[in-house]
């Protein structure tokens, strides 16, 4: 996709309202939370309190994987904390399997397993030692537990340096420990915080890979953030967008894009030519045209379909067409249109898209299984 | 104890089976002190010729040489020195996340604290028991000073030796394993640690008799911890001649400073552990989630 931005006035998606607030087809509900919020006091006189989080509310149904979406402070990380009882909410509730996360953190931890953002895992020991120490956290050993360890690893591709200290691995193969080690004592419930924060594009569609295999051998419900655009798109069932302690979109990755009103057409004629615009807008389908110098840009449905049309429109009009791409919206442009400013790094000034370069081959458009 | 709290405490045992290096740094002064110190400062030879045996002892609270006496300071010195580090293990895994990990799990807080204080407080007896073993081993090299024992050593006396080194190494471990909980930094942790090391050794009767110093200190020795596990691991080997009360009342003592001791690292512990608030610098935690 193009990443000249045109001045489209955009439909604007309807916050958390509409189809995607509720886990699809009726499943059951395993994480309910209403009105979450959490204020930061201030470190010192003078300065504001943080609002982190600001009257978030959604639900999770039984195997999901719901991507939480958002820059760097946006919030993410302080509400995975509160889910996962490591904070408490300065309002508002959070239930996990029907069990209240403030009231009764010590039933909810026995619930689910935590990947966190850095590696947590004992570099003097062992990756097998790391996964034992988990499992005794949780009140389990024994012959069985150790069965299910050699399991994990090697579901996790970690057989062969189960036994070799920590601090020999890879980035990759502490990002696969820290996952087998959040699902040792067999949660139905997984939380990953940024999992592929720092992996190379290979690594992290690894990961994603272990995560479907997971979710398929064991049916667990996922619950993850993510600031990377491509990876929510291609691993989530749903996702809600946060910024600012908000959520300002919630839905499936194709509900979110269709949102935008579909397809871009973008077309370039020869200079100098007739303005195309009034011959392509009455097309059916074409919902806004834009122009910029010599390039039209078409917000249409079903943009595959009408190349041919407005190309034998053009050349029959003597407008000479010089090129025609079509792009299928992405998830980065749903973040603009929602915030009005491109996606980027909290505080960082208007930054490359992220990952840079990445953003056309994260975009296939609406079509996931 | 839990189950959870034994996983903890494997973890430890297994780190530092594989890097025991601090054992030995921690073990370098002492052993100094008895090869250098404790041979050249003989408090004996500084007496006028022809002063009667009974006189130096009784200076000595009965142990038949400086060495000897000097070496029971030893012990707990070893013990003091080695607790110091009790607090370091706590401060990486708050640093590197895996006291975060740790939290996530269904874990007791008092399990993990508990787990800590077990086996550190194990660690810090490790090199006493070494310092005792090699000042005995001295006695038995030519012109060596080394620890010899009074004469009517009971096995009761070894018991009760060993409950006062005990006692003293819970009370230490839990002072600076408090300090792990509450500092973010090593830096700042090893800043206090390196502060009190010095003046906790001096102020008690490791090293000199008690009688030959001002009054105002004599006060001071008096209350210092080390100065209680001390008399009574003299009495224990030495025996009790000289000594103002009985060995129960200086161990009472010691309980009470130990009791105090493992009070302050609860508290400091439970502050930072806990995850159910967040206030500035309240929890590391909760700071390190809020950044």
């Amino acid at each position: 996709m193009a990443t000249v931005r045109f001045p489209l006035r955009w439909v604007r998606l309807n916050g958390s309202g509409g189809t995607g607030a509720m886990p699809v087809g009726g499943r059951e509900v395993v994480i309910d939370v209403q009105d979450l919020r959490m204020v930061y006091p201030a470190p010192k006189a003078g300065v504001a309190p943080t609002v982190a989080v600001d009257g978030v509310r959604f639900q999770v149904g039984r195997g999901e994987i719901f991507g939480f979406l958002g820059p760097n402070g946006a919030g993410k990380t302080t509400t995975i904390s509160i889910l996962t009882t490591l904070l408490s909410p300065t309002s508002g509730q959070a239930r996990v399997e029907g069990i209240d996360t403030a009231a009764h953190p010590h039933d909810v931890r026995r619930k689910l397993g935590l990947v966190f953002q850095k590696s947590t895992a004992d570099e003097e020991l062992t990756g097998r030692e790391n996964m034992a120490l988990q499992a005794g956290l949780y009140g389990q050993s024994g012959p069985a537990v150790d069965a299910r360890i050699s399991d994990l690893l090697q579901q996790m591709e970690l057989a062969s340096v189960a036994d070799r200290f920590v601090k020999t691995y890879s980035g990759g193969m502490r990002r696969r420990l820290e996952l087998a080690v959040g699902m040792v004592h067999d949660p139905k419930l997984l939380f990953l915080d940024e999992p592929t924060l720092g992996l190379d594009p290979q690594g992290r569609a690894g990961f994603w890979r272990y995560i479907r295999s997971l979710r398929e051998s064991k049916g667990i419900t996922v619950f993850m953030t993510t600031h990377y655009l491509d990876e929510a798109d291609q691993l989530c069932d749903r996702i809600a967008v946060i910024d600012h302690g908000k959520i300002i979109a919630l839905g499936t990755p194709k509900e979110l894009k269709d949102g935008l009103g579909g397809d871009i057409l973008e077309i370039s004629v020869q200079p100098g030519a007739a303005d195309l615009a009034p011959l392509v807008q009455s097309m059916a389908g074409v919902k806004s045209v834009a122009r910029r110098e010599d390039t039209y840009r078409l917000k249409c449905s079903d943009g595959e379909r009408l190349i041919p049309k407005v190309v034998l429109a053009s050349e029959q009009a003597g407008i000479s067409v010089r090129g025609v791409t079509v792009a299928k919206p992405t998830l980065d442009e749903v973040f603009l249109e929602l915030t009005g400013h491109a996606y980027r790094e909290e505080g960082e000034g208007p930054a490359p898209r992220i990952p840079p370069g990445d953003a056309g081959a994260g975009a296939p458009g609406g079509d996931r299984p | 104890m839990s189950f959870p709290a034994i996983s903890l405490i494997r973890r430890e045992y297994l780190r530092w089976i594989r890097a025991p290096t601090w054992v030995i740094s921690g073990l370098m002064s002492p052993i100094l002190y008895l090869l250098l110190f404790g041979q050249a400062f003989d408090l004996g030879k500084l007496l006028p010729p022809g002063t009667p045996a009974a006189a130096l002892a009784q200076a000595l609270s009965g142990a038949p040489n400086y060495f000897s006496y000097f070496a029971v300071g030893m012990v707990a010195f070893a013990s003091v020195t080695a607790a110091m580090f009790s607090g370091t293990g706590i401060i990486f895994d708050k640093q590197l996340g895996i006291l975060q990990r740790i939290l996530s799990t269904p874990i007791s807080r008092r399990s993990v604290f508990l787990a800590s204080l077990v086996f550190r407080g194990i660690l810090t007896l490790i090199p006493a028991f070494l310092v005792v073993g090699f000042a005995l081993l001295l006695a038995h090299v030519p012109d060596v000073a080394g620890l010899s024992l009074g004469a009517h050593v009971t096995a009761l006396d070894g018991v009760q030796f060993l409950v006062a080194a005990l006692v003293l190494s819970v009370a230490f471990t839990a002072l600076f394993l408090s300090f792990g909980f509450a500092a973010q930094r090593i830096e700042s942790y090893f800043g206090v640690v390196t502060i009190l090391q010095l003046p906790i050794l001096l102020t008690s009767n490791a090293m000199y008799p008690v009688s030959i110093m001002p009054t105002w200190l004599q006060y001071l020795v008096g209350f210092n911890p080390i100065s209680l596990a001390v008399n009574v691991m003299r009495m224990s080997l030495f025996g009790t001649s000289g000594y103002p009360y009985a060995a129960g009342i200086y161990l009472a003592g010691l309980l009470a400073w130990a009791a105090l001791f493992v009070g302050l690292a609860l508290l400091l512990a439970s502050r930072a552990l806990r995850t159910d608030v967040a206030t500035p610098g309240g929890s590391a935690l909760s700071a390190a989630i809020a950044e």
